[in-house]
């Protein structure tokens, strides 16, 4: 195979694994918040805040994988 | 995404300067510093409506500063505040359509689609607490005691000065360009409505980004100030 095809190849690898540990985190973080909210109701308002710090901080994996995967489409 | 690269040479040494990126940051500057003079122009007991609104916006800061950081929290609130702000309103202004004005190559949108923006306010935020705590603590901030375990721990921070400004520049920069490629993307495929949703995904997602900057900043402060480390 050429380099641009190893190269594509790399960047689709590259996200599909960034994915899979942005998603796992974002469901843990899901998770979390349903247990919090359905054991006391009062404190959906402020757990939601927390929850979408821990998502915002776990998309960013996948991110770093995004970049990476643009860093070697873009040679 | 590409940029407009301005190339000189000053004493032998090659400068480049991204100019798109230079004229969005002042342009989110200058929208900052109108917004702060006309909000503090007329300061009255009895706050008038902006007044007030800025008066929610800065015990935000103060809010979120005491829960995390104990004690002698006020000295940092200038820093953290403008971090906020400023990354706010850069965020917020990629979705305002500066694209219809022409320029020589790249576009004109959000200028925390450079790296190089970002990872300047990282290495500040770095700077600022290392200082933090060696003005708290003195030279005990490298080294709390001469045993194994600290020593450990030292190297360990040292590796955290390049990991944590890193982390804090890449998570910025690539939240803002994902959502630039994402809105390409859907126009691709559909130019009339398809993006309308994912803009304004992004404009929760500055928001959150800078609510996280500001947060890992305070967390940075605390953990560089606070008793143990």
């Amino acid at each position: 195979m050429e380099h641009l095809q190893l190269a594509q190849l790399g960047a689709g690898i590259a996200i599909g694994f960034g994915a899979i540990g942005a998603g796992l985190g974002i469901g843990f973080a899901t998770k979390g918040l349903m247990d919090a909210v359905s054991r006391q109701p009062e404190v959906a308002g402020k757990a939601f805040g927390f929850f979408l710090l821990g998502a915002a901080l776990s998309e960013a994996c996948a991110l770093y994988a995004f970049v990476v995967a643009f860093m070697l489409l873009g040679k | 995404m590409e940029h407009w690269i301005y190339t000189t040479s000053l004493f032998g040494h090659t400068l480049s300067f991204n100019l798109d990126t230079i004229f969005t940051m002042w342009f989110a500057m200058i929208c900052l510093i109108i917004f702060a003079f006309v909000a503090t122009r007329n300061l009255s007991i009895v706050p008038g409506k902006l007044q007030a609104f800025c008066e929610k916006i800065m015990g935000f800061f103060w809010g979120t500063m005491d829960t995390m950081i104990p004690e002698q929290n006020k000295q940092h609130v200038p820093l953290v505040a403008s971090l906020f702000l400023f990354i706010l309103f850069a965020n917020l202004m990629g979705q305002l359509p500066l694209r219809i004005i022409h320029i020589k190559q790249g576009e004109l949108a959000s200028p925390t689609n450079d790296i190089n923006l970002t990872a300047a306010m990282a290495v500040i935020v770095l700077i600022y607490y290392l200082s933090a705590g060696i003005m708290k603590k003195g030279p005990r901030f490298f080294l709390h005691d001469f045993s194994f375990t600290s020593i450990v721990m030292a190297l360990v921070e040292v590796l955290e000065m390049v990991t944590r400004p890193l982390s804090l520049a890449i998570r910025l920069f690539a939240n803002v360009f994902a959502g630039e490629i994402l809105i390409s993307i859907a126009l691709g495929a559909c130019a009339y409505f398809a993006p309308l949703p994912i803009m304004l995904f992004e404009i929760l997602v500055a928001f959150i980004q800078a609510t996280v900057f500001m947060m890992l900043t305070i967390a940075y402060i605390g953990s560089a100030t606070g008793e143990e480390h």
